[in-house]
């Protein structure tokens, strides 16, 4: 191993020129964690693999049969699973688009006020710290018919139904919290792209008579794209496996209005221990999110944002 | 990101945009901070103040509920306890395998470097869910469930790979002629590593810490799986105070600021680098 190391970098060597054959150094520093690491992702991925070609009984020990494309064959048939995923669409559309536009509102007023920005900064930032667990049983707490704060000034304008028993109240109340819980994040590292975009340009642009909106339209929102995207692209890899909170308040219901891929993958490997066709949604879940975040790499690459 | 920026007429801008600017951010702070402040003073309310029809915003605090929480049948040392273990456990341990392994892909000009930092990263990216299931299957075999040891390899899935993408980030800040440097005055390549850069990225040490912290003290998917009565941590006693007989409210706010409150506190202490952090090194904060 450590000669085609050696090779692989006196190589690069004589390409950079003056660097020193590094890699035996490195890679024994970075051997501990990366075989670790390994160890952690492999072998979970290659039983998954496994998994979905076989049934798995838990009772006594752990025993698989053989039963190979059964799970595919009941994943692209099931029409459950395709309306998993379309909820999943569009919880993910809602929360990241929601996310992104109130963060940046966010952010651009932080931007505009000087005087006390950190304090404001700071406080808004406090859900990004609150444990899901805590986010979807707040937001029961807030919603209980009988005694919940918001459940009480919704009465207030008339609404007096039951918020999480709702189809369409329960899915906006679960959305609601993801974004209560995340919008921070975005204004923040919008608020650091903001923050970079040199005031020079900006004057130039005034200067030339540009008024604020044009500023913002022309000279400000290109230059923090870059930035934007890294906002997107983070919070779409954790869009796609929101489970906490729905699991906590809602469980998938009422009436199947917020069971999600994650939710329902929870439900059959856990609840009906159907861990065979669970590793198939898992698997898919998988491809999804390597997918996107193979775009993301991409992205960033052309950018230059990696390094 | 620092507010004592030197402004020109231009930065502080029109009056009228600046008072929408506050009104749009008090918006944001109340949307923000009710839910918050009313866990707070729920937990400080007596039962019958909690559960009133119309809510209560003066009331007789009282302490009964962080009493409750230590005393009883319910008493909440063990969850804290394995809480604290499998948490702090995990981040040291994704810390230190972090640096080091942080710093190798920072320097290395190994071909294939790319493809190596892409793995590292779509296994910090795969779903929860799909991590979860084989994980079951194979802590079963090795007899790691309800274990606080198999929750610390449960929460390296996610904090390994986030810390030693983190920490090259943050090693990819200092200048390798440091080393260079260091090299000619005689040390040897570990000491150049531990003596001259690590120092260096103390904030990403620390950062990566609070934060890999963070994720493990909040997970709730792996413990609600991997976790029995010898290892559950604080977010299952949280969730397990829900029952179908009802729920006692007053109780429940008062677990959640006691989860909540310590990790704010210390997402806080590193607000200056959480852009760096939780973009993974993507967007550097200043």
């Amino acid at each position: 191993m450590s000669d085609t190391l050696t090779d692989v970098s006196e190589k690069s060597a004589s390409r950079t020129g003056r660097r020193q054959p590094r890699l035996a150094f490195e890679g024994r520093l970075m051997a501990p964690g990366v075989i670790l690491l390994a160890a952690l992702s492999i072998v979970p991925f290659l039983a998954i693999i496994w998994m979905n070609f076989s049934q798995v009984r838990l009772l006594g020990g752990v025993a698989t049969s053989w039963v190979g494309l059964d799970n595919w064959a009941r994943f692209f048939s099931d029409l459950d699973m395709a309306a998993n995923w379309l909820r999943t669409g569009a919880f993910f559309v809602l929360t990241v688009g929601l996310e992104m536009v109130g963060g940046v509102v966010l952010a651009l007023c932080l931007w505009r006020v000087v005087r006390g920005r950190n304090l404001v900064l700071s406080l808004l930032l406090l859900p990004m710290f609150v444990a899901p667990v805590v986010v979807g049983l707040l937001g029961r707490f807030l919603t209980d018919s009988t005694f919940g704060l918001y459940a009480w000034l919704l009465r207030g304008t008339g609404y007096t139904g039951d918020i999480l028993g709702g189809k369409y109240s329960a899915f906006a109340a679960v959305v609601a919290m993801d974004v209560w819980e995340w919008t921070p994040l975005i204004a923040l590292i919008t608020l650091a792209g903001l923050s970079s975009v040199p005031l020079s340009v900006r004057e130039a642009a005034s200067i030339d008579g540009a008024s604020g909106a044009q500023s913002l339209r022309h000279i400000v929102l290109p230059s923090i794209s870059n930035v934007l995207l890294v906002a997107l692209l983070i919070r779409s890899m954790d869009a796609i496996r929101y489970f906490d909170i729905i699991w906590v308040t809602t469980n998938g219901g009422p009436a199947d209005a917020t069971k999600t891929v994650p939710v329902r993958l929870y439900e059959t490997a856990f609840r009906f221990f159907d861990l065979g066709y669970a590793a198939t949604i898992g698997l898919v879940m998988l491809a999804v999110s390597i997918a996107i975040a193979r775009i993301f790499v991409r992205l960033l690459d052309q950018k230059g944002l990696t390094r | 990101m620092s507010a004592a920026a030197p402004t020109s007429p231009l930065e502080r801008g029109t009056k009228s945009s600046r008072t929408l600017a506050w009104v749009l951010l008090a918006v944001g702070l109340v949307w923000t901070l009710v839910p918050l402040v009313w866990m707070l003073s729920s937990s400080l309310k007596s039962k019958a103040d909690v559960t009133s029809g119309t809510p209560k915003f003066l009331f007789a605090p009282t302490l009964d509920n962080y009493r409750n929480l230590f005393s009883g049948a319910n008493d909440l040392t063990p969850y804290l306890t394995h809480s604290i273990l499998a948490g702090g456990v995990s981040a040291v341990l994704a810390v230190a395998l972090g640096a080091l392994a942080g710093y190798g892909l920072s320097r290395t000009r190994m071909r294939g470097r790319r493809h190596l930092s892409f793995w590292i990263i779509s296994t910090r990216m795969a779903p929860i869910a799909a991590v979860v299931l084989p994980l079951f299957l194979i802590f079963r075999q090795l007899d790691l469930i309800d274990s606080v040891f198999g929750l610390v390899l449960a929460y390296l899935t996610f904090d390994l790979p986030f810390a030693i993408w983190l920490m090259s980030a943050f090693f990819a800040d200092v200048p390798p002629s440091l080393e260079e440097s260091a090299l000619v005055a005689g040390c040897s390549r570990w000491q150049a590593f531990y003596r001259v850069v690590l120092p260096l990225t103390k904030a990403g040490l620390v950062t990566t810490f609070v934060l890999c912290l963070v994720f493990a003290w909040n997970d709730y998917a792996f413990a609600l799986v991997f976790s029995g009565p010898n290892s559950q941590t604080l977010p299952i006693a949280a969730s397990q105070l829900v029952t179908q007989t009802g729920i006692d409210w007053g109780q429940l706010c008062a677990i959640g600021t006691f989860v909540v409150v310590p990790m704010m506190l210390a997402g806080l202490a590193v607000r200056r680098w959480l852009v760096t952090g939780l973009t993974l090194g993507a967007v550097t904060g200043e």
